[in-house]
């Protein structure tokens, strides 16, 4: 039995293994000096990529190849960078450009676009990291279903503090809004978007990180702690999902803000790819997340570029492509095909400011109109790696009430003791 | 040509087993071989340098309280679900040998769970547990239950029913083929030496098909000790990380930690757990062995 086992494992390997070896001849001659490779880790623009790249290969003569993996980011590159075939072009997070950068990117300090944007990625001084797009996290809400339950037109600009906050939810109760609160339990955005903040919005964010690393940090009697968290408890209380916290799941929750049924959610400029799937409401936006502490974060959003396109540096790719892949970035910021496409294509927020297209999306329209204005926090990018996922852990208990908030902030600062920064050892 | 020299039977020996041996190695002993290298390096899983750092993997892995708790997690885990898989295949088995109306197509339907894939199975099994028992609990009691992913002990056993079910049809098929090969007239001569039919059982046809309960076992074992793909999309180890079961972890370690070393040595170890189990738990069963 065994045996007959260990044969047919060893005929559907061999099977496996020879399908492999065909599939590499096939790839093998994309050394050809007018194909780019390009990555992509958006998963929501891969159609949109794959017609761009049809349309740019048709009229610049210049052949691109678009590709999407399931994988983690970090985790697809590794394979691609063990078998010696990296793309010409990837598309990656802020911190996978500082732990990649110096050892398989391209210096483009000198590139025409790098003064047209404040978000490039740069290490060292060096420009490594091109800008796809600008993204924010804040407050998403409704406004039409705002308007349905207290009968106002609701303007963001009114609710600027927490009691503010409490004081319009309880109008949206007395109008039969059950629960106008929708929290998203996924640890990215409990431990990932709205923890991080803290942080964030400290006077001097590195100093204050290095406190939390040498353990001297003192959570709980932090204002911005306090601040932040006091807001996170009235969005607690009146999650719509209040006794079921952390099995509500996002799909749902969306499609509650989306149709009116909550007004308010925690999210970024990205949730309108979601929210956009439903019968959603005309009149949303984001606003900043509301605070009673009084040092200006609650006028503005949290965030900045995203999604950076590096070029590869290594053997494996041709001067030829490399001039091609420069030309590329070159187009899709400050050619109008490229300007068009990212911005009317894909609904994304462009990062440069020779891009004046305006975009269509309501969540991203608030995202430009606070990078517009300079009212953007930016975005801590050396979060160690498994900050979202073990304090996300540590955040849900809080959302479920399992754990309260002295507990929390003791968690939180035994985690930072033994933590490492990401990409900062290089 | 003597068909008895050694260049003869090594030809011969090269010729058949040969291929197999070459992409056994290629694909199983190498990587395994390159695995353990690197866990005495402290790679990234992207950089060039693969520095080398000794044995500090494994004191990490040994001082990395989530992974010894995941690993306890499997176990308990995987107890529960290999004694429960195994009497659920074998009585299914039992009541699809027995004659009953309709028995082959209740062995069909018994096994297609298992044709299902891991993830798709927890994404069902996930609108089940959140959705339909909730709106069915709604529907009885008039108020809505919690759903048993929401808590860290419902979201283990949630794991455990959803295994249950995938495997034991799986299974099923092997106790089947067990009963089948036992021969009628044994179970006869039992009963006219003055069994009854459940002592016909538990001391004829049990003992006799040991080799069924010893796949099973071993099988269904290592499956459970190597769950990622229902633990995916059924829990994703939620909540608050209480329901990450060894591999998870491993893989997190590894590809999301970006602690690759680190991974890959309590992969190594997790590997010579389920290595040692195994062959114990086969060599035990072997042991006692009987034949017809």
């Amino acid at each position: 039995m065994a045996h007959s086992w260990m044969k047919l494992g060893a005929a559907a390997t061999a099977a496996v293994l020879s399908l492999g070896m065909l599939g590499a001849c096939g790839s093998s001659t994309n050394s050809n000096a007018t194909t780019i490779t390009l990555f992509n880790s958006k998963v929501e623009i891969e159609d949109q990529m794959e017609d761009m790249a049809k349309q740019y290969s048709k009229e610049k003569g210049v052949t691109v190849k678009v590709y999407y993996s399931n994988d983690t980011v970090a985790a697809h590159l590794a394979t691609k960078y063990a078998s010696k075939q990296p793309y010409t072009i990837s598309m990656v997070d802020d911190k996978d450009i500082y732990s990649l950068a110096k050892e398989h990117a391209v210096d483009l300090s000198d590139e025409d676009w790098v003064k047209d944007t404040d978000y490039a990625l740069s290490v060292d001084g060096k420009v490594y990291g091109f800008p796809t797009t600008v993204e924010a996290r804040g407050l998403i809400y409704n406004a039409d279903a705002i308007k349905k339950y207290t009968g106002k037109d609701f303007d963001p600009s009114t609710i600027k503090t927490t009691d503010d906050l409490k004081s319009i939810i309880k109008e949206l109760k007395a109008g039969g809004m059950k629960s106008p609160v929708g929290v998203l339990k996924e640890d990215w955005s409990l431990a990932g978007h709205y923890l991080p903040q803290v942080y964030e919005e400290q006077s001097d964010v590195d100093a204050f990180v290095d406190t939390l690393l040498k353990g001297t940090a003192d959570l709980q009697n932090n204002e911005k702690w306090n601040s932040l968290m006091d807001t996170f408890d009235v969005l607690k209380d009146n999650n719509y999902a209040k006794s079921s916290a952390v099995s509500a799941e996002r799909e749902v929750t969306e499609q509650k803000l989306a149709e009116g049924e909550i007004a308010f959610m925690f999210g970024g400029n990205w949730d309108w790819s979601v929210l956009n799937q439903y019968d959603v409401s005309e009149n949303m936006g984001m606003m900043p997340v509301p605070q009673n502490m009084d040092d200006g974060a609650n006028e503005k959003l949290v965030g900045g570029g995203s999604k950076f396109m590096f070029i590869d540096s290594s053997d494996q790719t041709t001067d030829a492509q490399r001039q091609a892949a420069k030309d590329f970035l070159n187009w899709l910021a400050n050619d109008k095909e490229g300007q068009k496409f990212i911005v009317e294509d894909c609904s994304l927020v462009s990062p440069f400011k020779t891009n004046t297209l305006e975009v269509q999306d309501p969540l991203s329209k608030s995202v430009k109109k606070y990078a517009d204005e300079g009212k953007l926090i930016p975005n801590y990018s050396h979060l160690p790696d498994d900050h979202y996922s073990v304090l996300g852990a540590e955040m849900q208990k809080y959302l479920a009430d399992q754990e309260d908030r002295d507990a929390l902030a003791t968690n939180i600062q035994t985690y930072w003791k033994t933590a490492k920064l990401s990409g900062a050892t290089a | 040509m003597k068909q008895s020299k050694f260049s003869y039977k090594l030809g011969q020996f090269l010729m058949f087993a040969g291929p197999a041996g070459i992409l056994f190695c290629a694909v199983v002993v190498l990587p395994f071989i390159y695995g353990i290298y690197l866990t005495f390096t402290s790679w990234d899983g992207v950089a060039n340098t693969k520095p080398f750092v000794g044995l500090s993997n494994y004191q990490q892995a040994f001082t990395d309280a989530a992974y010894w708790a995941a690993l306890g997690r499997t176990v308990v885990y995987s107890v529960i679900s290999v004694i429960l898989v195994n009497i659920v295949a074998f009585l299914l088995a039992y009541a699809v040998t027995s004659g009953i109306k309709g028995q082959n197509f209740f062995r069909a339907g018994f096994f297609i769970p298992n044709l299902i894939g891991g993830i798709v199975l927890g994404y069902v099994w996930k609108f089940v547990f959140n959705r339909a028992f909730v709106a069915i609990g709604d529907a009885i009691t008039g108020s809505k239950p919690d759903s048993l992913l929401g808590s860290p002990s419902g979201a283990m056993f949630a794991l455990i029913l959803v295994s249950v079910w995938q495997y034991a049809g799986y299974m099923m098929l092997i106790y089947v083929a067990g009963f089948m090969s036992v021969d009628q007239s044994l179970k006869e001569a039992a009963m006219i030496d003055g069994c009854n039919s459940s002592q016909a059982m538990w001391h004829v046809i049990v003992p006799l098909m040991r080799s069924s309960f010893v796949q099973c076992i071993f099988l269904s074992t290592t499956r459970c000790f190597m769950v990622y793909d229902l633990n995916l999309s059924l829990t994703k180890g939620e909540p608050f990380n209480q329901s990450v079961l060894a591999a998870m972890h491993v893989y997190n370690q590894a590809f999301v930690y970006k602690n690759y070393g680190t991974g890959q040595a309590e992969a190594l170890i997790l590997f010579i757990i389920c290595a040692v189990i195994g062959v114990l738990q086969v060599y035990v069963g072997k042991k006692g062995e009987v034949a017809a």
